[in-house]
């Protein structure tokens, strides 16, 4: 019916008429809690992007601000009854809306997106110069210019380069008796986490498995698909299921939250009819979250005691949103808390509520971003926990970076690096 | 506007203003998306002292004002007017003070109704009225629309649980009836403020009632392969002067919808009807009315009974009756949801009705309703782009109601009148009622710039009223 100003496809109009208009969402919503604006909530943006489309309201700068603003943590999903694919709306006119940007913010995301992120030497090199830029003071500096620059001086400090050495494209383990699991490395989290991908390594194999690791594969695209670059998301979607299956349709195990949602759902990226929407819909149905698989497959009589040291107790357990809106994963991670021996957990109020890091939002949307935080910092604090666990490299570095921000002493770890301590223990 | 605006920023800063064109686009309605107008700014005031600055310049500039809770309301209670402002109480949403001895609470207008019983669930409390928007749903909204909700069967809607109001007039002043009165002095204006829908002025902070938690909750499933069997076993159950906390009745259409949903609960899909039964009290008064309502159920045939297990499953049961009109999106991109009020000793007769009156006119009808209440939500799917279908699903409402009030019952159960059902006050009151209401409200609001247009019909406020001060 009405599709009038919708020409150039603007809006995914058919899905924005499953919104009943019902509000169910609002509170789930980050940047609704944070402002209390309607047109900043997901019944707001469902409601402009319809108007949008029915030609009562015109796409304007406001529109792709509102856009933009939202995180994309789809806690909404998990508050819809009518079951609206947000997630999938945002994407699609968040890839339709780049030519509302103008000159240099494009000349930035082509940098990032199609040079950087997909080329580990280019990613090597940044983790570089960051590490020398924190060590020469050059962030400090900067952080003085204030605004934006701010933040800077609380990124948790880069890893020393043998922290960074890349994971061994082959990881037998002491005796892989229960095959081989495919890995996805990561973007960012060879360099960043390069101890959270060798503790998933050696927690495989503790249970058995030994890991493959593709040849070519860096980025998996999520970045690309949320921040509406969707034939990025293409191109690295296809080079990634070739490079996967080269390695012989083995489970698929991805311990970075963001990312397992994306490889979960790459069918969404290909039309119905195109042959790669079979080729990634079989692809999706091995990929598994470490939190998934571990729960599965983790003989808990193996675990012991986590190192207090390293570790100090209570723990809390942190959800990611792309772990439990996205993929429904809840129960795993505390299962596999609950089974550590003598480990004290308690529970953070909220833990379903978005860390404000969202990607490469906190870095995009400073403010907010450290706004959204605030309130999951409290909940922290009242919690009385000492190390959180989360299980996704995105969230662990913005829990860090607040943490530092606060002169707090509470420890960040991801769940693969408990599980590891536990695995270790005699 | 623009210099309204302009002194308005002076008051509530530029983020307590919205004037930008593309912003005001998702407040052009409430939860009833049938109607929409674009109001010309969106202000949010931060307390009591900015909201009665705010209508202070608003009454300087004779411009009429709309309130707007979390916008959930189902009856147009808050869409915007011509020409007017809408004050949102999305800022306003601090708890002000919890006093657990005296069992109240005090918060701000647009504290969401879920926070208010999460903060009072660690001392053993809770604030009673539930409406199924709770999740989003503010206590000021609440009150002007003396919202329900399922457990209201037992203790009473909003108006049972407000002790206090602090309100900020048409003109700005500021009247503090924050109590707590249990029993107000003098003449009950708190009494007479709730349920008036935003006509009277704006609540900016309310006093609210708490109530003990229960010692022990059983909620029973009743499944029915006959939507008016398990009416008449609600009739009985109440006849037979049994109170249990709630009785909520789901039929087949909102079941499979519900099902489908993140809501899903487990109800039964091959049900033609489910009954959900919640007890309260202690131990031994909660298992001596499911005996008596466990035989009431096999008297009227019911297919099989069953207790939730636990918490968990007590929350998912309700989760899902909650979620019910959200659900109903899979079925079509609008829902009406009817809300008239009928005798419970004629829910089977009157249930049929409604089913009835939907068929031939060829509309999908989904029932789901506080049946303890004798509360029916008729609930129509429908697609505002077809205007035939719009015109039948008004149609149909507008002979249900008739039809309940005929029958004994009233136009509204929770939802309030607002927009949605003014026209039908007439089918309820005399043009005498009328005219008292319009007085009512004029002593409130001389010049009419409240909510105009809502709760009661225009025709009755334009001809009948005495002359306004204005004219």
């Amino acid at each position: 019916m009405a599709d009038l100003a919708n020409r150039d496809g603007l809006v995914d109009y058919a899905k924005s008429l499953d919104c009943i208009h019902c509000g169910l969402c609002l509170q789930s919503c980050p940047t609704y809690r944070i402002t209390g604006l309607e047109p900043s909530s997901p019944r707001g943006r469902i409601h402009l992007m319809r108007a949008v489309a029915e030609d009562r309201a015109q796409a304007t700068a406001s529109f792709v601000e509102e856009m933009e603003f939202c995180l994309l943590c789809r806690h909404c999903e998990s508050a819809c009854p009518a079951g609206v694919r947000f997630g999938e709306m945002m994407e699609h006119t968040r890839s339709r809306i780049s030519t509302h940007r103008g000159l240099g913010a494009r000349l930035a995301r082509w940098f990032g997106f199609r040079v950087l992120l997909p080329n580990r030497r280019g990613l090597k090199l940044a983790a570089f110069l960051l590490r020398l830029a924190q060590k020469g003071g050059v962030l400090r500096l900067l952080s003085k210019l204030g605004g934006r620059f701010e933040n800077l001086r609380y990124l948790p400090p880069v890893p020393t380069g043998s922290e960074r050495r890349p994971l061994p494209r082959k990881n037998p383990g002491r005796a892989p008796e229960r095959g081989n699991v495919a890995l996805l490395e990561g973007c960012v989290m060879p360099e960043l986490f390069g101890k959270v991908n060798r503790d998933t390594c050696s927690v495989l194999n503790v249970m058995g498995y030994g890991c493959a690791l593709p040849a070519r594969t860096v980025c998996c695209g999520s970045l690309h698909a949320h921040n509406g670059d969707l034939d990025g998301a293409r191109n690295l979607a296809r080079l990634m299921i070739e490079d996967f299956e080269a390695l012989g349709y083995l489970p698929v195990v991805v311990n970075s939250a963001g990312c397992g949602a994306h490889m979960k759902e790459l069918h969404h990226l290909f039309e119905p009819d195109d042959p790669w929407h079979a080729r990634s819909r079989a692809f999706a149905g091995r990929v598994q979250d470490l939190t998934e698989f571990c729960a599965e497959n983790l003989d808990s009589a193996n675990l012991g005691p986590v190192d207090e040291k390293d570790w100090p107790a209570p723990v809390t357990w942190d959800d990611p949103c792309h772990l439990c809106h996205a993929q429904g994963i809840r129960a795993e991670p505390r299962t596999l808390l609950s089974a550590i021996p003598a480990l004290q957990a308690v529970d953070l109020p909220d833990s379903e509520h978005c860390c404000g890091s969202a990607g490469i939002y906190s870095l995009l949307r400073p403010q907010a971003s450290g706004e959204i935080l605030r309130t999951k910092l409290e909940a922290l604090e009242s919690s009385g926990a000492r190390t959180l666990v989360t299980a996704n490299p995105g969230c662990q570095l913005q829990w860090q970076s607040g943490l530092l921000r606060r002169g707090s002493e509470v420890r960040v770890a991801h769940l693969a690096e408990i599980l590891a301590s536990s695995l270790a223990a005699d | 506007m623009k210099t309204l605006a302009r002194e308005l920023k002076a008051i509530l800063g530029q983020a307590g203003v919205i004037d930008d064109p593309t912003r005001l686009v998702p407040y052009e309605s409430d939860g009833l998306a049938l109607y929409a107008t674009r109001p010309e700014l969106v202000l949010l005031p931060r307390d009591t002292d900015q909201a009665a600055r705010a209508m202070a310049v608003l009454a300087r500039h004779g411009t009429p004002v709309v309130a707007r809770g979390a916008g959930t309301g189902l009856a147009g209670g808050a869409t915007p007017v011509e020409n007017g402002v809408l004050i949102s109480t999305a800022r306003m949403r601090d708890i002000l003070e919890v006093d657990p001895e005296d069992r109240f609470a005090r918060v701000q207008a647009g504290v969401v109704n879920t926070q208010l019983s999460e903060v009072c669930r660690g001392h053993g409390l809770m604030y009673a009225p539930d409406p199924s928007s709770q999740m989003a749903c503010t206590i000021g909204g609440n009150v002007a629309n003396n919202s329900g909700g399922p457990h209201c069967f037992k203790y009473g809607a909003t108006s049972r649980h407000v002790l206090g109001l602090v309100l900020v007039t048409h003109a700005g002043e500021v009247i503090d009836l924050s109590g707590p009165w249990v029993d107000p002095q003098g003449l009950d204006l708190v009494g007479l403020f709730v349920g008036s829908e935003g006509t009277f002025g704006l609540a900016t902070e309310v006093t609210v009632k708490l109530v003990p938690r229960p010692p022990v909750v059983e909620v029973l499933l009743a499944i029915f392969t006959e939507l008016e069997a398990a009416c008449d076993a609600v009739s009985e159950i109440i006849a037979a002067r049994l109170q249990p906390s709630a009785l909520e009745i789901l039929d087949r259409l909102t079941i499979e919808a519900v099902e489908q949903s993140v809501f899903a609960a487990g109800y039964p899909k091959e049900a033609e009807a489910v009954l959900l039964i919640e007890l309260e009290g202690v131990e031994t008064e909660v298992s001596g009315s499911q005996q008596e309502i466990s035989a009431i159920l096999n008297k009227h045939g019911v297919l099989s009974t069953r207790s939730a297990r636990d918490a968990s499953e007590r929350r998912d049961l309700w989760a899902g009756r909650k979620g019910a009109f959200g659900a109903m999106g899979r079925i079509a991109p609008d829902l009406y949801v009817a809300d008239a009020v009928v005798p419970r000793t004629k829910l089977r007769a009157l249930v049929r009705r409604t089913v009835e009156i939907c068929r031939e006119r060829n509309l999908k009808l989904a029932n789901v309703f506080h049946a303890g209440d004798g509360n029916l939500h008729p609930n129509i799917c429908y697609d505002r782009r077809d205007p035939d279908e719009v015109r039948r699903v008004l149609e149909a409402g507008r002979l249900i109601l008739e039809t309940c009030v005929e029958a004994g019952g009233s136009l509204t159960g929770e939802h309030g009148v607002g927009l949605e059902k003014r026209e039908e006050m007439e089918i309820a009151f005399a043009p005498e009622d009328l005219e008292t209401m319009c007085r009512v409200r004029d002593a409130w609001d001389p010049d009419r710039r409240m909510n105009p247009g809502k709760l009661l019909p225009m025709r009755a406020c334009m001809e009948l009223r005495t002359p306004s001060p204005r004219a």
